[in-house]
């Protein structure tokens, strides 16, 4: 909001597009700076470049007036210069320099909504000082980089507030290189030229009664081809590489692995593979409590690790791949996994129990993303901070996407976050219910099963179906959706929730499935529960999409059971 | 296809002007709702098109007819009538919905006709008698004598606040 009052606004947001990558960059350096010089491997190659890029992030601080932050990289600079030489009490220097780039990528990134003030970073500059003055006067070892408690408190704190600039530190400016524009330019040339043929076609079709009709259809043809493929530049231009999100984890684990005295190294792999600019956005934050819950709760001790004869370091990885459409994001940890019978016995206590009496451990752990189950008496992996696992999987839902979790007693656990390249367009299946058509994500759809006589069952007043062997709830779509009139209900649609759990949803009929533009809808309608957006269709009407995740989960209440 | 504004523009030029000396003038565009005329301020109105086909929403707040598609984008349209307490009617050719940008959002409102838009003078207005006793008053701000005819004028801000999310309507 003050953004947009700032005079500099539109600068601003110039800044900090050119400068976050830059901060963050260095603040990714100098963790594994720290770790090679740890480690005394070599570290030429991270070192080279970390004076040229302070320097340049201090010159476009003055040049916007930000004080606060050139004064920051100006210190950061001189630390840098006297911790070159392999001296003792170096590691002290190197914690600082390791603090001081988190909060300058910190404060780089916080200026996007509101510049900070000159004296931001005053009591960090008076340490590095103080530092450097030890250093230079009587050479004598520093004070031990040794954490007394309250200093682990603050260090808390500030690993927290990571998460929330990790949550909200969304992407407001996207460089797209010239070809790509020029590219985007061309197709929409060959557009317009097909606008023409067609406007020829139906011109032709006015004179001589009649015309050639499939004339008027290789014309139309030809446009939907081109609009097809300007739609695919178009979304090009909104792609990001997901290291976007990743480089500011390096920070988030090596803090919070401080903070929780255990000894943990990231290792990411697939940062260039690109997603959408919404998807990456919203991405930070359900990967922040999935990394924080393996730090906390998923790696053991370094002792606790050592006597199971694991190293005492322990490995986190993040890994992203594409799939054809799909991007799969990986979360691994070899901690101590997760307890299947903890999981099992929560969930029945909840009421969950599994369909069958001897579920799989990929059923159970299923399980672990429904409401209420992760929670710290149970399994103390899941725990965290207050964010349980269906907060996470529902907001991979959000982004049409789904999550799941694989984990070996003793020897780590995986999640595995399935995602779309985009959330502008989407596969859908189009169902009628009623006189009124909706459209329903295809990712849900487990499969379509036409009704037959004796298929369904009323349980208690809840429908019921038998599917695969399993016994599924069965929805009626009128009666979900409150629509007035009744139909055939001849068709079902078998949905999957993120937790692999199924139900039915019977409508009338079954219109084909096609890719449908997701506009989102305004704040007026509410949230209604079984909506998640709406899409235009070919004829220029409205129809909803339904939010079949949630209506798998079976989250909107069973308002709806058949019709008796 | 649509009305647009500017149909409207081109009327002001014919609409009896009644210049008072210094006297500010209100300009509304005027719609009609069961036999009574509303009047809502010119500068909300963004346009006014034909009621094409207004999708329902499953389960939305009350008062919300369902959305439309205007130009590609997702218009919320509002039944206007329940809000101010009048029953809901059939969308007859001559129903039109009125676009209006009410806190830098865009919604319709569905309405039974449009008529002029009408320059008034802050003298003509009056506060609304005590008989105006319906569901809407609240959006009432006043009432407009134009010669025999009774014109009452509406504060939209007032009569769409309701469907910020956090106060959603419950009939």
């Amino acid at each position: 909001m003050s953004q947009a009052e700032h005079p500099f606004a539109a600068l601003l947001a110039e800044y900090v597009a050119e400068c976050l990558p830059l901060a963050e960059d260095v603040a990714e350096r100098v963790v594994a700076l720290e770790r090679g010089w740890r480690d005394g491997t070599d570290t030429g190659d991270l070192a080279r470049p970390l004076k040229g890029t302070l320097h340049t992030i201090k010159g476009n601080s003055a040049m916007m007036g930000l004080v606060g932050l050139q004064t920051l990289a100006h210190r950061l600079e001189d630390l840098w210069g006297a911790l070159l030489g392999d001296q003792p009490g170096r590691d002290a220097g190197v914690g600082l320099l390791v603090r001081g780039a988190g909060l300058l990528a910190d404060l780089v990134r916080a200026t996007a909504t509101a510049p900070p003030a000159d004296d931001v970073a005053a009591a960090f500059i008076e340490e590095v000082d103080a530092y450097l003055a030890a250093e230079a006067g009587a050479r004598e070892p520093a004070r031990e980089e040794r954490r007394s408690p309250d200093r682990r408190a603050t260090d808390r704190r500030q690993t927290r507030a990571v998460g929330e600039i990790g949550a909200d530190g969304a992407v407001t400016t996207i460089r797209v290189e010239s070809q790509r524009l020029d590219a985007l330019l061309e197709t929409f040339g060959e557009v317009m030229i097909a606008q023409a043929g067609l406007r020829d076609a139906i011109r032709q079709r006015g004179r001589r009664s009649g015309g050639d009709p499939a004339q008027l259809e290789r014309a139309m043809l030809g446009l939907d081809r081109t609009l097809k493929r300007l739609e695919q530049d178009l979304m090009e231009t909104r792609l990001l590489p997901i290291s976007t999100v990743f480089t500011r984890f390096t920070r988030l684990v090596r803090d919070l692995a401080h903070g929780e005295g255990k000894e943990v190294r990231l290792e990411v792999a697939g940062g260039e593979t690109r997603l959408d600019k919404t998807v990456i956005d919203r991405l930070g934050e359900p990967l922040v409590h999935l990394l924080t819950n393996a730090v906390i709760h998923g790696i053991e001790t370094p002792d606790e690790r050592t006597a199971r004869g694991k190293p005492a370091e322990a490995t986190i990885t993040l890994r992203a791949v594409q799939r054809s459409d799909r991007v799969i994001l990986t979360v691994t940890d070899d901690g101590r996994g997760l307890d299947p019978d903890a999981i099992l016995r929560k969930a029945r206590a909840l009421g969950h129990a599994p369909a069958h009496e001897s579920p799989s451990r990929a059923e159970i752990f299923a399980l672990a993303f429904l409401p209420g189950l992760s929670t710290r008496d149970t399994v103390s992996h899941l725990s965290g901070r207050g964010v349980g696992l269906d907060v996470v999987a529902s907001s991979i839902r959000a982004l049409s996407g789904n999550v799941a979790v694989g984990s070996e007693p003793g020897r780590g656990t995986t999640f595995s976050l399935r995602l779309p390249l985009t959330v502008a367009v989407l596969r859908a299946l189009l169902v009628e219910v009623g006189t009124e058509r909706y459209a329903v994500p295809l990712a849900d759809v487990a499969e379509t099963v036409r009704v037959a006589p004796g298929m369904l069952h009323q349980v208690v007043r809840q429908g019921m179906m038998t599917w695969r062997g399993e016994v599924i709830p069965v929805l009626d779509g009128g009666r979900l959706l409150g629509g007035t009139a009744s139909g055939a209900r001849a068709c079902c649609v078998v949905l999957r929730s993120a937790g692999e759990r199924h139900r039915g949803l019977l409508v009338d009929a079954l219109l084909g499935h096609q890719e449908v533009v997701v506009k989102a809808l305004d704040p007026a309608l509410g949230r209604p529960p079984a909506v998640a957006a709406a899409t235009i269709l070919g004829d220029g009407r409205v129809a909803c999409i339904l939010d079949s995740g949630r209506v798998a989960d079976g989250w909107i209440e069973p308002v709806a059971t058949l019709a008796s | 296809m649509t009305d647009s504004i500017l149909d409207f523009a081109a009327q002001l030029d014919v609409a009896p002007a009644a210049p008072v000396a210094a006297e500010r003038e209100l300009h509304l565009v005027v719609f009609r709702l069961d036999r009574e005329e509303y009047g809502v301020p010119i500068d909300v109105v963004r346009e006014v098109v034909r009621v094409t086909d207004i999708t329902r929403v499953p389960h939305a707040p009350a008062h919300i007819r369902g959305v439309m598609n205007l130009r590609g984008r997702i218009l919320p349209v509002v039944e206007i009538r329940s809000r101010l307490g009048l029953a809901p009617a059939e969308v007859t050719p001559a129903s039109r919905v009125v676009v209006v940008e009410v806190a830098g959002r865009l919604l319709g409102l569905l309405v039974d006709a449009v008529g002029q838009v009408a320059r008034v003078g802050e003298r003509q207005v009056a506060a609304p008698p005590d008989e105006v006793r319906t569901a809407g008053a609240d959006a009432v701000t006043g009432v407009a004598r134009m010669g025999q005819r009774l014109l009452v004028l509406l504060d939209l801000s007032r009569a769409l606040s309701a469907f910020s999310p956090s106060t959603v309507p419950v009939s």
